[in-house]
């Protein structure tokens, strides 16, 4: 008896030392190798840092803010993320207001990004809070005071918009557009639930109004190009990469039913890999199907798509913000 | 008349500020008063001739020397709809960068920064330059997206921030489309340098421009881009409501030279419309960018009555119709 239970004894150490072997010899694969696409991106992204801790639109380029932020959501909790934040933080301005890059003195819509970063990393302090204020008192300069009047006498015709309905500019002085309104509500919104020491009834009501605006500019196709329904009254078609952006900013928005099955037709058929990576990120965020290709989407060289793509791939959520209360 | 947004930040804007907008950079290289400048038109009835060739002619009759230089060819590259022809064709960006290059240019590259779409590249993708124009990617610049630099002067805004690339090259060719355009009336070799300006810094559309005025932006943008010539794709052009939903109008011709605002004249001329009713061509030629009546363009190639075709003008622009 003594004898048989020395003998299993011994197969299962000899079982055990033969996994600890195996387990040493193949570890486990690490956290970004958990799909086809994400590790070539990801060994893409680590390799063409910049010394800065920034990354370029491109490989060898100077450091942008865009591709930076999105970099370091894609490499989120590695050091490479925390040395992009720390790059990113130095690129804020007095005012609140970031600039898009070290060597560009123009504060730019890109604040909202940044103000969602530093969200993310659970950073409530000064850089966060200025940012909030700054995104707060930034809107389109759609057309002077002297212009409305004039159309509310209804003699010069009608607005193709509701000027009531002010969005966010890609930079001070200019109109409002749908990428920069999208974003700033996004960040506004996550911004609510993340300590922003602003009034609620204020930064609520500047998302209601973003959210009026993208629906205002939405095209009779039911997505969303730039920022114009239509040119000398005939319509234009919208954009798969902006309807993307536009459904993210408006989530939890009525009304949306057309505008996702644009998005999925519009990803099922993009070429453009910064267009599927959008799409397939807000077709997840909405928990819907994300249609396969029907067409190869082209190859690109550009940072952004490297990071969007694992973005995509694995953390959409990053873009989740609820409802507007 | 029923104006939108884009309507009054053009109208409005382009007139209120064009008018008291002041001329902050540094004075402009005057043309002078007594000369002539030299535009070549020459036929090309499709995209299949001998291009190069047609090229070549051209820029020998405007007696362009580019032994050594640094040459960025510029086309007009925006969107893509396969129903009607926005872009600068891709058979004439493939030739010229033949003909640059047989012309003895230490470098020939190829950039651009598309106003309305985000991944140039899948644009690029589309309107078939990536496969046509050998090792394209090699060649090009997202000009959106390359480093800049910043230029004191541009309008009412004291600067302006410019992609490297561009202010590094000798010579700027502007591949442009003839086309008309529902604000500035046509769309030629000048207005093309709107894609000289960063998307990363000025956003999708470049609204600054905008706001600015689109045509004092065009002429800025030519103040500070001096070394330049054009070769405008009039092989099928734009009518009607251009530059992204009009109409392609058959032409077949290429339009040269390296005074832009001559250039663009003769373009008006082929296509029906009168230089001296488009604001920016107007404001070029009291600035002293380059000439544009008629007698002081000695005209190459074929004269402009045997190309001349009458492009059709949004109801808003039947105005700018040449007498």
């Amino acid at each position: 008896m003594i004898t048989q239970r020395r003998k299993d004894a011994k197969v299962f150490f000899a079982a055990l030392r033969l996994c600890v072997k195996c387990v040493l010899k193949f570890p486990p694969p690490p956290a970004e190798y958990r799909s086809v696409k994400v590790p070539t991106a990801a060994v893409r992204l680590r390799e063409t840092q910049n010394a800065d801790g920034g990354w370029g639109y491109f490989p060898g380029k100077q450091s942008w803010l865009e591709p930076t932020f999105y970099a370091s959501i894609a490499l989120a909790g590695e050091p490479a993320a925390d040395r992009a934040w720390t790059l990113l933080k130095s690129w804020q301005a007095p005012d609140g207001g970031w600039r898009p890059s070290a060597e560009v003195q123009v504060p730019s819509w890109s604040t909202s990004l940044c103000v969602r970063l530093a969200q993310s990393r659970g950073e409530f302090g000064e850089p966060f809070q200025k940012g909030v204020a700054w995104l707060l008192s930034s809107a389109g300069n759609e057309a002077p005071l002297w212009w409305r009047l004039l159309l509310k006498t209804k003699l010069v015709g009608e607005s193709d918009r509701d000027l009531n309905y002010i969005g966010w500019p890609w930079k001070p002085n200019c109109a409002s557009w749908v990428e920069p309104t999208a974003h700033a509500i996004i960040a506004l919104k996550q911004a609510a639930h993340g300590f922003a020491k602003v009034s609620s009834t204020k930064l609520w009501d500047r998302v209601r109004t973003g959210e009026a605006h993208l629906m205002d500019v939405r095209c009779t196709d039911a997505g969303w190009n730039v920022g114009n329904r239509a040119a000398r009254a005939q319509d234009l078609v919208a954009y798969p990469e902006t309807t993307a952006i536009a459904l993210l900013g408006l989530q939890g928005h009525k009304d949306l039913d057309k505008s996702l099955d644009l998005a999925a037709r519009m990803a099922r058929d993009t070429i453009s890999p910064l267009a599927r990576a959008w799409l397939t990120i807000a077709l997840k965020v909405y928990g819907a199907d994300v249609p396969a290709s029907t067409v190869q989407t082209t190859s690109s060289p550009e940072t952004m798509i490297a990071a969007l793509n694992i973005i995509a791939e694995d953390q959409a959520e990053f873009f989740r913000t609820g409802a507007t209360t | 008349m029923n104006p939108n947004r884009r309507e009054f930040l053009a109208v409005a804007g382009a007139s209120v500020f064009a008018g008291y907008a002041g001329f902050t950079g540094a004075p402009p290289k005057h043309h002078p008063l007594n000369t002539t400048s030299h535009v070549s038109v020459i036929r090309a009835k499709s995209y299949s001739d001998d291009l190069v060739s047609r090229i070549l002619e051209g820029v020998k009759q405007c007696g362009l020397d580019v032994r050594g230089q640094r040459v960025l060819l510029k086309p007009n590259l925006v969107e893509f709809d396969a129903k009607t022809c926005i872009n600068t064709d891709v058979a004439v960006v493939a030739a010229a960068l033949e003909a640059f290059r047989s012309l003895g240019a230490a470098e020939v590259g190829i950039g651009e920064g598309p106003g309305h779409r985000r991944d140039t590249y899948a644009i690029a993708e589309m309107t078939r330059y990536r496969g046509e124009v050998p090792k394209f990617d090699a060649l090009f610049t997202d000009l959106n997206r390359d480093d800049v630099s910043p230029i004191q002067g541009f309008a009412d805004r004291g600067e302006i921030y410019l992609p490297n690339t561009a202010l590094r090259a000798d010579l700027i060719v502007s591949l442009a489309k003839m086309k008309t355009h529902h604000w500035a009336g046509a769309t030629l070799s000048m207005k093309n340098f709107f894609g000289l300006v960063p998307g990363s810094i000025y956003g999708w559309p470049k609204n600054e421009l905008h706001q600015v005025g689109i045509d004092e932006s065009i002429v800025e943008l030519n103040r500070i881009f001096r070394h330049t010539f054009a070769i405008v794709d009039g092989i099928v052009g734009m009518e009607g409501n251009g530059p992204i939903q009009g109409t392609p109008k058959q032409v077949g011709v290429l339009v040269m030279g390296s005074d832009l605002p001559s250039v663009d004249a003769t373009c008006c001329r082929i296509m029906g419309i009168d230089p001296a009713k488009i604001n920016y061509l107007t404001m070029a030629a009291e600035r002293g960018l380059g000439v544009i009546e008629e007698a002081r363009v000695e005209q190459r190639g074929e004269a402009i009555k045997s190309v001349a075709t009458k492009f059709e003008l949004i109801s808003e622009f039947k105005q700018l119709r040449l007498a």
